[in-house]
């Protein structure tokens, strides 16, 4: 192996496979022209090849920058599943109208519930009918511009705030710890795919970024 | 000399005459600098990254001298925002040049 192999794997760490090929690629032809450059001075290629790398600097320091910049081996797992999930329903003409009938009935019915004075019952309904139009309803609906999408990502949060408000009442507080080892796969997607939409470009983005 | 921060302005800087790889824009600071501002190369690559998921640089593949680079050029957004550093970077030189020379 020689030290541009080294330095490369160290750099590349955790990175996805198509940002650690072009991170390869670029410092490949990086080192060769700073290796000639150091030839052409005079070096012999034993040295030039230890001038290259020690131009290069720390192979971690480079690798913590690049995994804040492109994406990481779990971010590129994230939006290849997200893909192959809305992929799926989107296919389905039958399960996106079930999918979309879903919150929409569970709101009726907590409406009807709650006219009648079941107010429990129709509590529940509406937890349901919200949990259920914020992650099954919400890709069908316009949302797919960059400020949309913000001001989307907003009311989601708030509608999250309001379900856990609605699903524990007072006691949402004492029962955190229920929430959070619940909720923390979640919470990880989200602050995920909040990583990886600093990584793209707009124009870059799926359908699941937007949401 | 550290210059942390002010790297993204001297990438842009480079930029602004004409496209160029990575390996260029590193040259072209020593060398305008004449060697004051060193940096490592490595860090160079995640700044440019960085600058093109900001939309202030965009890049495409070409083939130099039978070698696969990766070129960069400045966007519209990265000429205004390379002029609002340089303005900037003008009011605080100035400044600390007040202060060094009243000491």
């Amino acid at each position: 192996m020689t030290r541009l192999d080294v330095w490369l794997n160290e750099a590349t760490r955790r990175l996805s496979r198509d940002s650690a090929a072009q991170v390869r690629a670029e410092i490949q032809a990086h080192y060769e022209s700073a290796r000639e450059a150091a030839m052409s001075g005079g070096a012999r290629a034993d040295d030039a090849d230890q001038q290259a790398i020690a131009a290069l600097g720390d192979a971690r320091t480079a690798n913590c920058q690049y995994r804040k910049v492109l994406l990481t081996a779990s971010e590129a797992r994230i939006l290849h599943q997200g893909n192959w999930e809305a992929r799926a329903i989107c296919s389905r003409v039958w399960l996106k109208r079930t999918l979309l009938a879903l919150p929409l009935a569970a709101l009726i019915v907590a409406t009807v519930f709650f006219l009648r004075g079941s107010l429990e019952t129709a509590r529940i309904l509406l937890v349901a009918g919200l949990g259920t139009s914020l992650f099954f309803a919400a890709p069908m609906l316009p949302v797919y511009t960059a400020s949309r999408s913000r001001i989307y990502r907003v009311i989601k949060w708030l509608a999250i705030i309001a379900m856990l408000a609605l699903a524990f009442g007072p006691d949402a507080l004492k029962q955190s710890w229920l929430l959070i080892s619940c909720l923390w796969v979640f919470f990880h997607i989200e602050r995920t795919r909040a990583s990886i939409r600093r990584k793209l470009q707009v124009a870059d983005w799926p359908k699941q970024l937007y949401l | 000399m550290n210059f942390k921060g002010t790297l993204p302005t001297l990438i842009l800087e480079a930029l602004r005459h004409e496209p160029t790889h990575g390996y260029r824009i590193a040259q072209q600071i020593k060398e305008r600098s004449r060697g004051v501002l060193d940096f490592k190369e490595g860090t160079l690559y995640p700044a440019l990254h960085k600058l093109e998921n900001e939309g202030l640089v965009k890049s495409h593949n070409s083939v130099e001298n039978g070698r696969p680079r990766r070129y960069y050029r400045i966007t519209e957004s990265g000429r205004k925002a390379l002029s609002k550093d340089r303005a900037h970077w003008r009011e605080v030189s100035q400044a600390v040049t007040v202060i060094l020379g009243e000491a």
